[in-house]
């Protein structure tokens, strides 16, 4: 084709071409001049049609060519082509023949620097963290002790193995659900999602472990594409992610609520060990026992301390009845003394009673005996008299003196009459006083104590007034004197 | 998913500060009596939980209509599909 190029512009005289030789003549110049090769360049105006293809300008300092990319190969891109990127672009320039433009077909596009996989593991991190896909606040805590755990994984693959070996070694009660998944190769990421999805669907395990074991990152990929993430946070059940070894880390790692470094740390995650329960259990029940022990043991020696402090109110109590007993002794001999009291009273009165009646005797026999001796001796009294008087008249008459002797008579006369007033006075002094005797007697009579409710009881035996009750004897015949009548009684008890 | 019991470490939890209200000697005795009783109730069920799954490996597969199903977890069960490591 060159040499008739050549043939047609060298040799020949001009002729017009069509538009589309022209083009067509550039084109083929182009592809056959220049080979397949690598540009670099940095990425603008990229854009993904809805056919699949991809167009972007790629430019660098001074120059920039349209570049293309027919959705067969952009399909193959794992990380998105973003403008500014700085990029590697395999492919071959060849011209649009329908608007004459020069275009670079691209059959592959890597990024500088990072591998085109690296690129889109962190664009895809970048993506998801910006929707808040790795948010710490979704992270949900794994159950403690769940009685079904879930794995999605390869059914041959080592890491089942290693799980189930360390999953039965800590629980052996445990129940383990395997979704069998392809963990990598086309469609292993969708296989991955949706045995998330079936295991959420049957809704048996409490937690769930997705994952495989170490590989490169080209094996590891299917757990770094979206749709896993998307369907572990999608999950319903926690998740915890085991992919690889400790220093790989895949999207899954940061959609999970859990990352496991190993799929045999994912397992010592998942399950609580059983022995080591039931030893914190059992160890827990025997501190509850102690310190319910502890709890009695504390009370008993309060109940200990109080009972040494009972014992005091007792001594007090004893004291107190002692004092009450003290007090009742004391009350009760009052209240004898007190009924002694009366009772000798009483007997008193009794004898006073008695009495009044032998004392106005003996005064009217005084009083009898006073008059006569009054009597007496006013007659013995006028009788010396009588002879003072006659011995005075012998001396008058001696003397001769019968004026004297008249005025002695009159003088005796007199005197005589005066002593005979005062003897009068006296006699009806003493008689008034008789009398008022006589009345103070009457209020002492017998009767009038008889009046206010008192007895004078005689014992018809020696017909005594009764002043002791020892004088009684059981039996005796009692004559009781009230104040109106008397009632004849029979001793039937006494007391002393 | 959802678990209607109480879960065991919500459990454990309990039976620690069970014994913990009663270490500190703030309740009655009564009080005390109750509480211990509680703990032994709970001390039961923990070991109860402890036990109370049955052991059972299976595998979550789809029957030829596409409906999930469970069969006995084999280890020479083989998927042909992909190789690790």
């Amino acid at each position: 084709m060159n040499h008739q190029g050549e043939l047609e512009f060298g040799v020949r005289k001009p002729r017009a071409l069509s538009v589309s030789q022209l083009v067509r003549m550039v084109r083929e110049s182009l592809e056959s001049n220049l080979d397949q090769c690598w540009v670099v360049g940095e990425v603008s105006n990229a854009r993904l049609a809805p056919s699949g293809h991809l167009y972007l300008t790629l430019k660098d300092a001074r120059s920039a060519i349209a570049v293309v990319m027919f959705r067969s190969a952009s399909e193959r891109l794992r990380f998105r082509v973003n403008d500014g990127l700085q990029v590697l672009v395999r492919g071959r320039v060849s011209l649009y023949e329908a608007r004459g433009t020069l275009q670079f077909y691209a059959e592959e596009i890597q990024p500088r620097g990072l591998g085109a996989l690296q690129l889109a593991f962190e664009q895809l991190k970048q993506k998801l963290a910006a929707e808040g896909l790795f948010d710490v606040a979704r992270k949900r805590p794994v159950p403690f002790l769940p009685r079904t755990v879930g794995i999605v994984t390869a059914l041959g693959g080592a890491a089942l193995r290693d799980m189930l070996f360390i999953l039965m070694g800590r629980n052996p009660n445990l129940h383990v659900l395997i979704r069998p998944t392809r963990v990598q190769g086309a469609g292993a990421a969708a296989d991955v999602a949706a045995g998330l999805d079936e295991l959420n669907r049957d809704g048996r395990c409490e937690v769930i472990i997705v994952g495989r074991g170490g590989g490169s990152l080209e094996d590891l990929w299917a757990f770094n594409e979206e749709i896993v993430a998307r369907a572990i946070r999608r999950s319903a059940i926690p998740v915890i992610s085991a992919v690889g070894h400790e220093i790989d880390y895949t999207i899954a790692d940061f959609a999970a609520d859990v990352r496991a470094p190993t799929p045999t740390a994912a397992a010592h995650l998942a399950t609580a060990s059983k022995e080591e329960l039931k030893q914190r259990v059992d160890e827990t029940a025997a501190t509850l026992v102690g310190a319910m022990r502890g709890v009695v043991a504390a009370y008993r020696k309060d109940v200990a301390q109080l009972a040494r402090r009972v014992r005091n109110p007792a001594a007090q109590l004893r004291q107190n009845r002692q004092r009450v007993d003290d007090a009742a002794g004391a009350l009760n001999a009052a209240a004898l003394r007190a009924l002694h009291d009366r009772r000798s009273r009483v007997t008193h009165l009794a004898q006073r009673l008695r009495a009044p009646l032998d004392v106005a005797r003996e005064l009217r026999n005084r009083a009898a005996r006073a008059a006569l001796h009054l009597a007496h001796r006013l007659s013995a009294m006028v009788q010396a008299r009588r002879v003072q008087t006659a011995r005075a008249a012998v001396n008058l008459g001696r003397s001769s003196l019968p004026q004297r002797a008249g005025a002695h008579r009159r003088e005796l006369a007199a005197h005589t009459e005066h002593l005979i007033g005062r003897m009068h006075r006296a006699v009806e002094m003493r008689r008034h006083r008789l009398a008022q005797l006589a009345a103070r007697l009457d209020s002492l009579s017998p009767l009038k104590v008889l009046e206010r409710g008192y007895a004078v009881a005689v014992n018809l035996r020696d017909g005594h007034a009764i002043t002791d009750a020892a004088s009684v004897e059981i039996g005796d015949e009692l004559e009781v004197r009230v104040n109106r009548g008397r009632i004849r009684a029979v001793t039937s008890a006494r007391q002393t | 998913m959802a678990n209607q019991e109480k879960k065991f470490e919500d459990e454990l939890k309990e039976l620690e500060d069970t014994v913990a209200r009663i270490d500190s000697g703030e309740l009655s005795l009564e009080e005390s009596i109750q509480a211990f009783e509680h703990g032994v109730a709970l001390v039961r069920s923990l070991n109860q939980k402890l036990d109370e799954a049955e052991k059972k490996i299976e595998v979550l597969v789809r029957d030829s209509q596409g409906e999930l199903r469970t069969t006995p977890y084999r280890v020479e069960a083989k998927n042909g599909g992909e190789e690790e490591e």
